[in-house]
């Protein structure tokens, strides 16, 4: 009756599930705020490498354990005592020195003619560059002049978030090791993700006996522990990048082969299924119109949770040394370092560990936010 | 005959806040119940019936929210405290729902179940309340009650569960009896039992009952006084038998009219037979883990014998489990089975995927559930057109469009609808769109899998209209399967009775519905069809 | 049920034989060997090593002693640690393992169950956001973090308690906490979850219909099966727990049996690798084993068989 006219009523083009989804998910303020953190720390991790002022494997012996400071180095009170110290093996009286702006000069004078290489005293230092000798009246040195100026430009350097044990700028570490640690996660994901789809949807699909011999499997290796084949496999080949994000995807797959598997079983039940099937709908088909896009959704879900706990797990293994090798690093190594230095040196330990936790964080609420969009009634 | 009010609501309204803003599913009704009477509340789904007494009742969902007034015997109900209602509920007022499955908790003894109430408003011993636990499990007609006490949910039928809720219900011996669609969920025959049970406490014990269905065979025959509501009001209350024989509020007409009628006509008798099965037996595998070896054979159909012919709707009807939607399923190769197979004179018994998928353009399935039964994420384009996409794949865009546009108009929708998602649909509409999915590529057999059992009565009646005229329009042959005698008897013209996989009688369709032979068919048309009403019915079944 | 207990127990044989099988011949196929690490050995003193350690045989053989070994009990040899007996590892080192995890996992269960159910019949309110928000962070911070964050602030900068070591009770809290506050996180999740899925189910309603008191109808009739899912992920958890964690047992300094696995590894210590690799998953047969015992107890449409 009323109700086969009701839809012209309706604007013409549908809205689709994921149209639906997309809009649920748009009204959750912790899931868009954590995309937002998402999008700036991946921004972080691409771009800042090279955006950063120090790379990130320099090594500045000066500036070990240099605390977190917006503060540049060396601070100006630190110049003279450092220009006075370089100058020490350069056998010379040294007058007053002053510093001015990013040059600092001091009067000399020695018993014998000056030795226009004593430069080179001061210019091996960090800390300073394009050492000169000048007349006291500001012009050249003459030639056999005991006395003079030494004018040496200052090198100041900025570590906003201090540096480490190694005398290793940490920002820029911290932005490279957002950098691995993501790309391991999306990469041991993806791995995974094939996986695990092809695994459980084949053992959904033919189901019997099959089925069961191929979860059989799953639960076995199950119930080795995570760690055995990580391990063994940085023993097998060594420790690199592309080795751990296998080995942690080749873990990880086990969860997301079941539920692919869970979800193929229930979509075969389903009657949009079997109705395909009676219109006779080749079976490749019916795979890929009416499983593939319905078994999405909690895949997708489960994807997201699964980069988190991915980056974790290379977060641990770097942690107990088995993963990216210096002087390359990830947030867990960063940690660990931390960890280690942390009397004396908290911030190696929580900038690693906060930069590590938001991420984490971000993703997670992103990944119930997702679920809660695509699957409304959890709410 | 002014009696005494025992609950009287005026101007109850019940809202729900949800994503989409506040919606009211009851807006201001009033009703009047005495003692010892029974009150009908009849209404399609979505009228506001249940979400009234659950307001009374104060087990509105946490997004609910009820205001108006509700008293029983002077003592206001809306607003008042968790700790004043549950001196009234359970003891009072009691209440039982339409889902036997899970209305009692599945982790302890019905026993434990049954005495709680007891217990908590009459402070009874635990011995004496056991004690009166099994006489009411006795007094509900629970075989060997003593035994039965200490069984968990599970291991009763659906029938019995509903027995045992009764039971609970009458424990404390209430003044008002709610019953929520209380046979809803049940087979016809057990329907009958329930009710005749219901209606015979009733008259022993006095209370009284307020019935909510969407069922007008049940309400002509088991209620005093009547309610009709749509779209959360009161269109109209009457006593049973005035508001069956003058219905003034064109709803209540509508409702009334909406029983399926007429009759089919048989095709004439030199059609010939299109499919036919011969000896079809199919059997499932249960059990048989990976340890167990034992494994159980369920037989879901044995030695099934159909014709059916050109033009002709052939009604498969049984209960649940009687193994009629297995039967329609193996007709059609869809699962598989033994025995012989034919279909336009052709052997498909051993006819594998590839063999049957010409065949199957000629050959489609209509399902029960117009929710599952579409593909979420296609458009209704997609969807209707999937099928000519694999039986005419050279067929340009275009005119498969405009097979879509046209096939859609047939079943009463707009085309616009085609690019449109099921989920944005109500189950009639979701319904038209598997009929035309499955008519798009003309075949010669429907199974029409209980096609109207998911939707309102309303809309059920168009829906079999809709599929009488196509038949008649394309010479189509039917399978119709279904539980509801009265939609079969207004769409098929010969009959078969199913139970337990087994062909129990077939024939005509008046001659089962007028004369059945056996005790089966026969319990199951004075459960669906009699007229006389439950409460003056003496025997208990 | 003792029955299917025998059964359950018999069945986990051929899954752990086939655990143990994979695992040595894993260990063994990695190059390097448990003496070629260190200093290189004088070639005579190497091959008697090797003879006394049976290395001089085909690998098979080698597999057919080891099991033969396991069998009646013998673990072996360690390799990196000479003196002692992988066996001896294990008897001083499990003792410490098996108190901090049952610890941290009673707290989690108690804690977690609690906080759970009160976030779930507080709904949406401060209680609520207060739970769920804590327990995402309590999710997400790796133990790795905590474990030092904790050492730090509680041992390093108030010195209130041992910032590693052990010994006393003192030496227990700061790693006792640190594996709990995640369990805690995720069982009081998973409680809140299942809890508000009990309390919209139909039982439940039926419970409040019959005016049975709030504590009734959601301690006897919506919590038991809230429990259920907690359950179930209790058993491979403990079984993780109280076999120790490596990063726990490193940053605090116990001497538990979580290392051995990393060193076992490392130093190609094969007897404490494959002992290791045999505890655990007993362990894990063990608590699968518990917990379908519980959930059947718990849940009576479930049947031993």
């Amino acid at each position: 009756m009323s109700e086969t006219t009701l839809s012209t009523a309706l604007p013409p083009a549908g809205r689709s599930l994921g149209q639906d989804a997309w809009v649920r998910l748009k009204r959750n303020k912790a899931a868009v705020a954590s995309a937002i953190v998402l999008m700036l720390l991946a921004f972080a991790g691409i771009v800042g490498p090279y955006l950063a002022p120090h790379p990130y494997d320099r090594i500045y012996p000066q500036y070990v354990r240099t605390p977190a400071s917006l503060e540049a180095y060396p601070r100006k009170d630190a110049i003279a005592p450092a220009f006075m110290s370089a100058l020490e093996r350069a056998r010379v009286q040294i007058g007053e020195i002053a510093v001015s702006g990013t040059t600092v000069r001091a009067p000399i004078s020695s018993d014998a003619p000056l030795d226009p290489r004593i430069v080179r005293y001061v210019d091996r230092s960090d800390l300073f560059s394009n050492a000169r000798l000048e007349g006291l009246d500001g012009k050249a040195l003459t030639a056999g002049a005991t006395s003079g100026t030494i004018v040496a430009d200052v090198h100041r350097l900025r570590f906003l978030f201090g540096t480490d044990a190694n005398g290793r700028d940490l920002l820029s570490r911290i932005l490279i090791g957002i950098r691995i640690s993501l790309a391991i996660g999306v990469l041991a994901s993806a791995m995974s993700l094939l996986l695990g789809v092809a695994y459980g949807a084949i053992a959904g699909y033919l189901g019997g006996r099959i089925d069961n011999v191929m979860m059989r499997v799953v639960d076995i290796l199950y119930s080795l522990p995570f760690i055995f084949f990580v391990i063994l496999l940085v023993v097998f080949f060594g420790r690199n990048f592309v080795l751990i994000f296998i080995a942690i995807g080749c873990t990880e797959w086990l969860d997301m082969a079941r539920i692919v598997r869970g979800q193929t079983l229930t979509l075969k039940r389903q009657e949009y299924v079997q109705a395909a099937e009676a219109l006779g709908v080749p079976d490749a088909d019916i795979v890929r119109r009416h499983i593939i896009p319905n078994a999405l959704g909690p895949v997708v879900v489960f994807v997201t949770l699964l980069v988190p706990k991915a980056i974790l797990l290379e977060s641990l293994l770097s942690f107990l040394g088995l993963g990216v090798q210096e002087p390359l690093t990830s947030l867990g190594l960063l940690i660990a370092e931390g960890a280690s230095n942390m009397r004396g040196a908290a911030w190696l330990l929580i900038y690693p560990a906060v930069t590590l936790t938001t991420m984490l964080f971000a993703l997670n609420f992103l990944g119930d936010g997702l679920r809660d969009a695509l699957d409304p009634k959890d709410r | 005959m002014e009696k005494q009010s025992l609950l009287k609501v005026r101007n109850l309204r019940v809202e729900f806040s949800t994503n989409d803003g506040v919606v009211e599913a009851v807006k201001g009704i009033d009703l009047d119940l005495r003692s010892n009477e029974t009150v009908a509340i009849v209404g399609e789904s979505g009228s506001g019936k249940s979400q009234a007494m659950m307001a009374i009742m104060g087990l509105l969902a946490a997004n609910g929210r009820a205001s108006g007034s509700a008293s029983y015997r002077g003592q206001e109900l809306i607003g008042l405290g968790e700790s004043g209602l549950n001196r009234i509920r359970g003891s009072k007022i009691t209440m039982i729902f339409q889902e036997p499955m899970t209305s009692l908790d599945p982790l302890y003894r019905i026993g434990r179940q049954l005495v709680e109430p007891m217990v908590h408003h009459r402070g009874l011993a635990a011995r004496a309340a056991r004690a009166r636990a099994i006489e009411l499990l006795e007094l509900v007609g629970i075989p060997d009650p003593g035994r039965r006490i200490d069984s968990y949910p599970h291991e009763l039928s659906g029938g019995q569960r509903q027995r045992v809720m009764i039971a609970m219900a009458l424990a404390n011996e209430p003044d008002v009896l709610i019953a929520d669609e209380p046979t809803t969920a049940l087979d016809v025959t057990i329907q009958a039992q329930i009710l005749t049970l219901l209606a015979d406490l009733q008259s022993k014990l006095g209370m009284a009952i307020v019935f909510i269905t969407h069922d007008l065979g049940i309400v002509r025959r088991f209620a005093d006084r009547v309610y009709v509501m749509r779209a959360g009001e009161v269109v109209e209350q009457d006593h049973t038998g005035s508001l069956f024989a003058n219905p003034s509020h064109p709803y209540t007409r509508m409702l009334l009219a909406a029983q399926p009628t007429g009759r089919k006509t048989p095709p004439p008798p030199d059609s010939p037979p299109l499919l036919e099965g011969r000896d079809v037996n199919v059997t499932f595998r249960i059990g048989g883990g990976w340890f167990s070896r034992s494994v159980d054979e369920l037989r879901a159909v044995a030695n099934a014998s159909v014709s059916l012919r050109r033009g002709q709707t052939i009604g498969i009807v049984g209960e649940s489990g009687s193994g009629k939607s297995t039967l329609g399923r193996a007709l059609l190769r869809l699962v598989p089975s033994r025995g012989t197979i034919r279909f336009e004179e052709r052997d498909i018994s051993d006819a594998d995927k590839n063999h049957m998928r010409p065949l199957r353009k000629r050959l489609q399935l209509v399902f029960q559930d117009p929710f599952g039964s579409l593909s979420p994420r296609m458009t209704v384009g997609q969807i209707v057109t999937e099928g000519l996409r694999v039986h005419m794949p050279k067929m340009p865009a275009h005119e498969r469009d405009l097979r879509a546009s046209e096939v859609l108009r047939e079943v009463g929708l707009d085309p616009a609808v085609a690019n449109r998602y099921p989920h944005e649909f109500s189950g009639g509409q979701r319904q038209r769109i598997a009929i035309a999915r499955a008519m798009i590529l003309k075949p010669g057999v429907v199974v029409l899998d209980e096609p109207t059992s998911a939707l309102d009565r309303s809309v059920q009646k168009q829906i079999v209209d809709l599929l009488r005229d196509l038949q008649s329009a394309h010479g189509l042959s039917y399978l119709f399967i279904s539980h509801d005698l009265a939609v079969v008897r207004a769409m098929a013209d010969y009959i078969i009775v199913m139970r337990a996989g087994r062909l129990v009688e077939e024939g005509p369709t008046d001659a089962i519905f007028d004369s059945p032979r056996e005790d089966y068919t026969k319990s199951l048309m004075a459960a669906a069809l009699d007229g006389t009403p439950f409460r003056n019915t003496p025997a208990r079944a | 049920m003792i029955v299917y207990v025998l059964r359950r127990l018999a069945s986990a044989i051929p899954t752990l034989f086939i655990i143990v099988t994979l695992a040595f011949f894993m260990i063994r196929l990695a190059p390097g060997g448990p003496f070629s690490l260190e200093r290189p050995l004088d070639p005579l003193i190497m091959q008697n090593l090797e003879r006394a350690y049976n290395f001089d045989k085909p690998l098979w053989q080698q597999y057919l002693i080891y099991i033969g070994n396991l069998l009646q009990g013998d673990l072996g040899p360690s390799f990196t640690r000479r003196d002692f007996s992988v066996g001896d590892l294990f008897r001083t080192g499990l003792p410490v393992s098996i108190a901090l995890g049952s610890l941290a996992m009673s707290i989690a269960l108690v804690v977690g169950v609690l906080l759970g159910a009160l976030a779930a019949l507080r709904q949406n309110s401060w209680v609520d956001y207060t739970v769920v928000g804590t327990a995402t962070l309590g999710i997400t911070i790796p133990t790795f973090v905590i474990a030092p964050l904790l050492s730090l602030s509680f041992g390093v900068m108030m010195g209130w308690l041992p910032a590693g070591g052990w010994g006393t009770w003192q030496h227990m809290v700061l790693p006792v906490a640190t594996l709990a506050l995640p369990q805690i996180a995720i069982v009081a999740r998973l409680t809140r979850g299942a809890t508000i899925e009990a309390l919209r189910s139909n039982h439940v309603r039926t419970a409040r219909a019959y005016g049975l008191p709030a504590r009734v109808v959601v301690g006897v009739h919506a919590l038991r099966g809230a429990i259920l899912p907690v359950v179930s992920y209790l058993g491979p958890t403990a079984a993780a727990l109280l076999t120790g964690s490596v990063v726990v047992e490193t940053i605090f300094g116990i001497p538990g049996i979580g290392r051995y696995f990393v060193q076992g590894a490392l130093g190609r210590d094969y007897t404490l690798v494959m002992g290791t690799v045999v505890v655990i998953a007993c362990f894990v047969i063990v608590f699968n084993l518990i917990v379908d015992i519980l959930y059947a107890w718990l849940d009576p449409r479930v049947r031993y068989d």
